[in-house]
């Protein structure tokens, strides 16, 4: 393997090394992503066979420091990675493996001390870490610096009590990525910190929650006096908010979209072949529809790519442009779900059981306003663009000035006066 | 619109937009008194000067782009135009020279790309008419002469902005199938009648032809076989067509939000009431998409890639919905000021509103990408 940077050389050597050591699979569905997620513990020993094998061949975090056991080449080579790899398994971690790889490694990669880096990115890189995000709380969602857990300093430990929701594949995760208040005495942002908590350490009890599609991907934790060190912390003891900063970039995918890998050429294949089904091909309703998914489609991709592009050319990369493609994704996703619903008419409503194509569009339905809620809501990104891109004034805030601890008083003592 | 947009595309868009803001700001959009004969003729002439109609014409034929992709140029032009809503036949003079060196006669081609390249004269595409349900081949048929000639009949609508030397492209009907013809609009039985229009920063004529007899050098394509013709024709003319749009779109937004931060409502600027904030966020995000797609359409269509075509009608259909989607919550957002004739928010969304409908409007165009797909 060179070690050159040459795109074209990297993508020849990418390719031939999937070919010979990858196993196909069977075509990637219209969106490029596998049509179900591990979700099992077998699945998750199973990905980490596979990923081992990719780090072990210098396949793994192609754009992490090579001195924590990445390649350190850019995203542009991940993006080629993922063409060829397109058709073939990869390492499949489901949900837990896009916060893994994406937001939790890349934020640690760029706060955390050297030591820290040193135990735990190879670690993630080879598959032997899984983690997750203790983020949301039932009390606080978008309103994250809002959480009320503690983390209480006691001699060299940290002691944190406190609950956490909505965390995604915490049941296969070893790790977790948890935000704590460790000041109440000043206002939200500047009394938070970040720790790396072991999900099987003493006192943290991970529970799954069913969802509206009958899974039970995402969890509620309690954290009952769970002892971390020093050497957990994430980042600087009350500096939280900073690391929050660069961990929503990558949760709102700077790099990926949660669009197409690659440029959607075939129209809305999805919907094409449910119009056939239900005999409605020729439906001028349905048509408009099957395009304007197709329109949607293609626009998400080529919006990726700008967006790209601006945070590229920004030296810290902003959240607030990452936020188009949230939005993005957060608008066309319901809307995409929709469409299908749509086209499938009565068809889409009920189906014969256990027919999992049949229940498709519902299926879809049913995730369709994932992203517009998830890793930050809709509304979080219009208030992004429009105060830190359009540079729109900011609404009168109640808190932000206010030591936290006097917060929710104020909160449930409101009046509906402002000032 | 362009994300990366080369040094030599960046100068010709620097000299573009000064050539513009000093020669026909909106001051002069606004006053069709000021943007008669003489002063579009001038206009055109120092248009051509800075290469804005020689971009879709190879350099054999006297024509010439600056990246490589004149499509990706021509459009990248568009959109300055699209900001200042520019008027003259922009579109129609690029299509026509495109159309005219891809499939014209050797004699057409002498006598037609010289003067257009130049800026001599302009050229329109009559192609809309009243009631074809946006074939492009409605409105006027064609009787196919002896020696290969045509006689035109029947009536184009919305041509834009003809001028008295101006070339017609006109696509009719003949018993064969769809074809096209070169004609001036000064010959004899063709009948050029101002509209009134929603778009006031342009003219729009109905151009009618009774008996008009068209030498064989002038018919473009073969009568019958000018599918492929008519599909580029189209595609070019959507693409450039929603760049302008993007251009406006972007302009028309900027204008919104800045007033949005000026102007105190309850004791706040009201762009920091979440109703109007949230509405400029999306169309913020709205014009991030359409400048991402149009740009796509452009580069895909100029590059011959394959795609062109689907690629241009999804960004026509894309534009043509959120443009008029952002023009009226913009308007929305100057409350009474906007329905003035003194603003400028008006001139925008009659602009938006026709460019959305020219050339295809949405649902055509999602239509054609379904036939195109073989749907
Ligand atoms: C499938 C899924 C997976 C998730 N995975 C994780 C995970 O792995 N880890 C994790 O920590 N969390 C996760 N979440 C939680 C997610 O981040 C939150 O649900 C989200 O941030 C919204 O918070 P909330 O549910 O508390 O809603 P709230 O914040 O209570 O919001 C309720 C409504 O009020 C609106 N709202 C709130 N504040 C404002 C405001 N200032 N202006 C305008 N509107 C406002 C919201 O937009 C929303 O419409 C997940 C959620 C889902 C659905």
């Amino acid at each position: 393997m060179s070690n050159g940077t040459d795109i074209e050389t990297f993508r020849q050597e990418a390719r031939a090394w999937i070919k010979a050591n990858l196993e196909p699979r069977p075509k990637a569905s219209a969106t490029g992503r596998p049509d179900r997620e591990a979700s099992t513990p077998e699945d998750i020993a199973r990905a980490r066979v596979l990923q081992r094998k990719l780090f072990d061949s210098g396949w793994a975090g192609l754009s992490y420091p090579a001195e924590y056991g990445g390649r350190g080449l850019t995203a542009l080579h991940e993006r080629v990675w993922r063409e060829e790899a397109l058709d073939y398994y990869t390492p499949d971690f489901g949900v837990a493996g896009s916060v893994t790889f994406g937001a939790i490694g890349r934020s640690l990669v760029a706060h955390c001390t050297p030591e820290f880096c040193r135990q735990h990115i190879p670690a993630i890189l080879s598959g032997d870490e899984v983690w997750c995000q203790f983020y949301s709380e039932p009390e606080a969602g978008s309103d994250l610096a809002g959480i009320r857990t503690r983390a209480v300093k006691d001699g060299e430990r940290w002691i944190i009590s406190g609950s956490k929701i909505w965390s995604s594949g915490a049941y296969l995760a070893d790790w977790a990525m948890c935000l704590a208040r460790t000041d109440w005495s000043v206002p939200k942002h500047r009394g938070l910190t970040w720790f790396a908590v072991p999900t099987n350490a003493k006192g943290v009890e991970v529970r799954q929650i069913r969802q509206i599609n009958g899974n039970a991907e995402f969890c509620e934790e309690f954290l009952d006096e769970v002892e971390v060190t020093e050497d957990d912390v994430i980042g600087e003891v009350n500096k939280g908010w900073a690391v929050t900063q660069t961990m929503l970039v990558y949760e709102r995918g700077a790099g990926e979209m949660g669009a197409s890998m690659v440029e959607p050429r075939e129209l809305a294949p999805d919907l094409v072949a449910l119009a056939r089904k239900v005999g409605r091909a020729e439906d001028p309703a349905a048509r408009q529809a099957i395009a304007k998914a197709h329109i949607n489609d293609y626009a998400q991709y080529h919006l990726g790519h700008r967006i790209a592009d601006r945070l590229r050319a920004q030296a810290t990369p902003d959240p607030a442009v990452a936020a188009y493609g949230k939005l993005a994704s957060g608008v066309l996703a319901p809307i995409r779900a929709r469409l299908g619903m749509e086209v499938g008419g009565p068809a889409a409503l009920a189906w014969a059981a256990g027919d999992e194509d049949g229940g498709r569009p519902a299926l879809n339905y049913l995730n369709g306003r994932v992203t517009s809620i998830a890793a930050g809501t809709n509304e979080m990104q219009r208030n992004g663009i429009g105060e830190r891109v359009l540079g729109l004034p900011r609404e009168p805030s109640f808190d932000t000035n206010k030591p936290f601890n006097e917060v929710l008083g104020a909160a449930r003592n409101w009046n509906s006066k402002v000032g | 619109m362009d994300t990366d947009v080369t040094e030599d595309q960046r100068a010709l868009l620097d000299v573009s937009e000064r050539f513009m803001g000093q020669t026909c700001p909106l001051t002069v959009v606004r006053d069709p008194e000021a943007r008669n004969g003489a002063f579009l003729a001038s206009y055109r002439r120092q248009a051509a000067e800075l290469g804005w109609f020689s971009m879709l014409v190879p350099e054999a034929l006297g024509g010439g782009n600056i990246s490589g992709n004149g499509v990706l140029d021509a459009a990248l032009i568009a959109y300055k135009r699209g900001g200042l809503l520019q008027p003259g036949s922009y579109v129609g003079t690029n299509v026509v020279a495109c159309a005219v060196a891809a499939a014209g006669s050797d004699e057409l081609r002498r006598q037609v790309l010289g003067p257009l390249v130049a800026g001599e004269v302009s050229a329109s595409w009559a192609v809309a008419s009243a009631d074809a349900n946006g074939e492009p081949d409605g409105g006027v048929t064609a009787e196919v002469t002896a020696d290969g000639g045509l006689v035109l009949n029947g009536a184009k609508t919305a041509v834009q902005d003809v001028e008295p030397l101006s070339w017609l492209l006109v696509t009719c009907r003949t018993s064969a199938g769809p074809a096209q013809a070169v004609v001036a609009a000064e010959t004899a039985g063709v009948t050029v009648t101002e509209l009134d229009a929603l778009d006031i920063s342009r003219r729009f004529a109905e151009v009618r032809f009774d008996n008009v007899a068209v030498a064989p050098s002038a018919v473009v394509g073969i009568p019958g076989a000018i599918a492929d013709l008519l599909g580029q024709q189209l595609a070019l003319a959507a693409v450039l067509t929603a760049a302008e749009s993007v251009g406006a779109m972007d302009h028309e937004l900027n204008m919104t939000v800045e007033y949005a931060k000026d102007r105190i409502a309850f004791g706040r600027p009201i762009g920091s009431f979440q109703a109007v904030k949230h509405v400029l966020a999306d169309m913020s995000l709205a014009v991030e998409m359409a400048k991402a797609v149009v740009g796509a359409a452009a580069r895909s269509l100029g590059d011959d890639d394959g795609y062109g075509e689907e690629a241009a009608s999804i960004a026509k259909a894309l534009v043509g919905e959120s443009s008029i989607e952002l023009a009226q919550n913009c308007f929305q957002v100057f409350g009474g000021i906007g329905y003035t004739w003194e603003h400028d928010q008006h001139l925008y969304l009659r602009r938006l509103t026709t460019d959305a409908g020219l050339f295809g409007d949405a649902a055509w165009h999602r239509e054609r990408l379904c036939q195109l797909a073989g749907l």
